[in-house]
């Protein structure tokens, strides 16, 4: 039995990999209990859900990195490219084994709540650790995105990490000669920016991320400046002024962004594009 | 003894992730080539440092049952399916995960205003694909005809494609039509001396003069995308009268400009006769069973 769920795991993760993921973890439904509240667990998704087999991969580009036109990362940066895999891994599982596979959407249920954590799912199944910078961070490949199928499939779980990706020991040094890190020194709370935190013996103690104050610098151009455009449009007593803010550079990019969601989504990367962790991967010749 | 194998050449190799990746066709141009042609600021250097390639992909747009469906709603929202997005994306990762050099999807909608970063029409010209038409100026290749592309940039050097040499456009027989008429099929199908976007003259068997009347082609040919709902929305939120409001909210057209945004990879162009009536690429477009 449990050299077939060995078996059974390395043939979904094989097929994670050759369908586009960089990386393929499988956490145990039941590890998200503790840790995700009530709705948000694998179990309220797929009735009878066994393992969360989570993919990662499609980070920007090393070259989208280098690029020295602003808008280019902004509108390169998506998750478009993970979220195929992750559904082309729920129909491998039912196709091919026979069990009930769901893929997690990667949008939100209800007000800004994940129908699960992508982020809990990558640490369970030992993908990656939170970090300063907010995302979780792959000890090779640092910020990657996610995607996740739940299934009744019984798999071997991997382990969460045991020793932290972030900080960096190169962090750690900054920290200990400047008392900040680069993510930290790029979008200081103290000073309007997102993050704060606090090292000690090598690991982070505290940690506070502005979500609500990074959601507006990251997606500036998605969702949410639609609606700003549209209640101002809607506000505005001038028609050609209202004119003007529909036909505007940002609603018709906040158009293209929610048209063409596979090139423009993200707009800001400092915290992560100052981060050590991945940068050799995100260097090339 | 076994038969030795030869190793595919960088170029071999790229082409071959394209074309399993979906790609009709592909093909490569020199980076620097963009710089006799487009302004600083528009070439691939201008996105990427030490640009060195720019690969460039082509994938057909409506089938062949598409094109002779007597349903015109049906090319109406079947323009576009990606795939040359798709195989851009899977020969980029290609070009850093197994070649270890940059590589960047080339930037193709505007960010600010109407001009695209980047010429993708030029990209497929520079790198050997097709050549520009009487037809909207909508570059054909020899055998497809009209097809759509994207392009990457990249720092690999790669020995670029020639650029076709013979140009498509016009074909053997919009010179003959022309010779006898004056006319071509496509200039015939929409003349701008008639309400429409096209005009043009040739001479010795060449394009010698085009006028491609590219606002309002765009105002027939996107009718449902963001531009339409825009316009709608614009011209819902001046309306005063609520029951007029709700018409325009349900109506047909406004119903369509937001499934164009939802779906976009279904409706994106909607006028395509100056195509359908161009010799180059048909036999693609028929002949099925």
């Amino acid at each position: 039995m449990a050299t077939e769920t060995a078996a059974l795991t390395a043939r979904v993760k094989e097929a994670a990999l050759k369908r586009g993921a960089l990386v393929c973890g499988v956490a145990p439904a039941a590890a998200f209990d503790p840790l995700a509240p009530d709705g948000q667990r694998p179990g309220d998704l797929l009735p009878g859900a066994r393992s969360v087999v989570i993919v990662g991969g499609a980070p920007p580009r090393a070259g989208d990195w280098i690029s020295p036109v602003a808008e280019h990362l902004e509108s390169m940066g998506t998750t478009q490219r993970i979220e195929p895999v992750g559904r082309a891994v729920a129909v491998f599982i039912e196709e091919e084994l026979g069990y009930y596979a769901l893929h997690v959407p990667g949008g939100v249920g209800r007000g800004d709540r994940a129908f699960l954590s992508l982020m809990l799912a990558a640490e369970l199944a030992g993908l990656g650790s939170r970090s300063l910078a907010g995302p979780v961070l792959h000890p090779r490949y640092g910020m990657l995105y996610y995607a996740a199928v739940v299934t009744t499939l019984p798999l071997d779980p991997d382990r969460p990490l045991e020793t932290p990706v972030c900080p960096a020991p190169s962090c750690v040094e900054m920290w200990e000669r400047e008392g900040t890190t680069p993510c930290l020194a790029v979008c200081p709370a103290s000073r309007g920016g997102c993050l704060d935190g606090r090292l000690e013996n090598g690991r982070f103690v505290r940690t506070a991320y502005k979500r609500d104050l990074c959601g507006t610098r990251v997606y500036t151009n998605w969702i949410g400046s639609f609606q700003k455009v549209l209640e101002a449009a809607l506000d505005e007593p001038d028609r050609d002024r209202r004119k003007m803010l529909l036909y505007g550079s940002l609603f018709t990019r906040t158009l293209w962004s929610i048209t063409y969601a596979g090139q423009s989504q993200a707009q800001c990367f400092e915290c992560i594009r100052v981060c050590p962790v991945g940068a050799e991967y995100r260097t090339k010749k | 003894m076994g038969a030795s194998q030869v190793e595919p050449s960088p170029e071999e190799s790229v082409k071959q992730v394209g074309l399993k990746a979906g790609a009709l066709v592909v093909g490569i141009a020199a980076a620097d080539a963009f710089n006799e042609y487009v302004p600083a600021g528009h070439r691939p250097e201008d996105f990427l440092p030490g640009a060195r390639s720019v690969v460039a992909a082509g994938a057909k747009g409506p089938t062949a049952g598409a094109w002779r469906s007597p349903n015109h709603e049906v090319m109406e929202i079947t323009g576009y399916d990606f795939r040359e997005n798709i195989a851009v994306h899977a020969m980029a990762d290609f070009i850093e995960r197994e070649l270890g050099y940059y590589a960047i999807q080339a930037p193709s909608l505007p960010t600010a205003g109407h001009q695209p970063p980047m010429s993708m029409m030029l990209a497929a010209v520079l790198a050997g694909l097709g050549t520009r038409s009487l037809a909207a100026n909508i570059i054909l290749h020899p055998e497809y005809g009209m097809l759509y592309y994207a392009a990457l940039i990249t720092t690999l050097p790669l020995q670029p494609d020639h650029v076709v040499e013979k140009a498509v456009c016009p074909a053997p027989s919009c010179v003959k039509m022309y010779e006898r008429l004056g006319t071509t099929p496509c200039l015939r199908a929409c003349p701008a001396s008639d309400g429409g976007c096209l005009d043009g003259t040739i001479e010795g068997g060449r394009i010698r003069h085009s006028f491609y009347d590219r606002e309002r082609c765009h105002s027939r040919a996107q009718t449902y995308g963001p531009g339409s709902f825009q316009k709608s929305l614009l011209a819902i939120l001046d309306e005063d009268d609520p029951a007029r409001r709700k018409t325009m909210l349900c109506s047909d057209f406004f119903t369509r400009s937001v499934s164009a945004l939802a779906f976009y990879r279904e409706s994106v162009a909607q006028c395509f006769e100056c195509i359908r009536v161009c010799p180059v690429g048909k036999v693609h477009r028929v002949n099925k069973k």
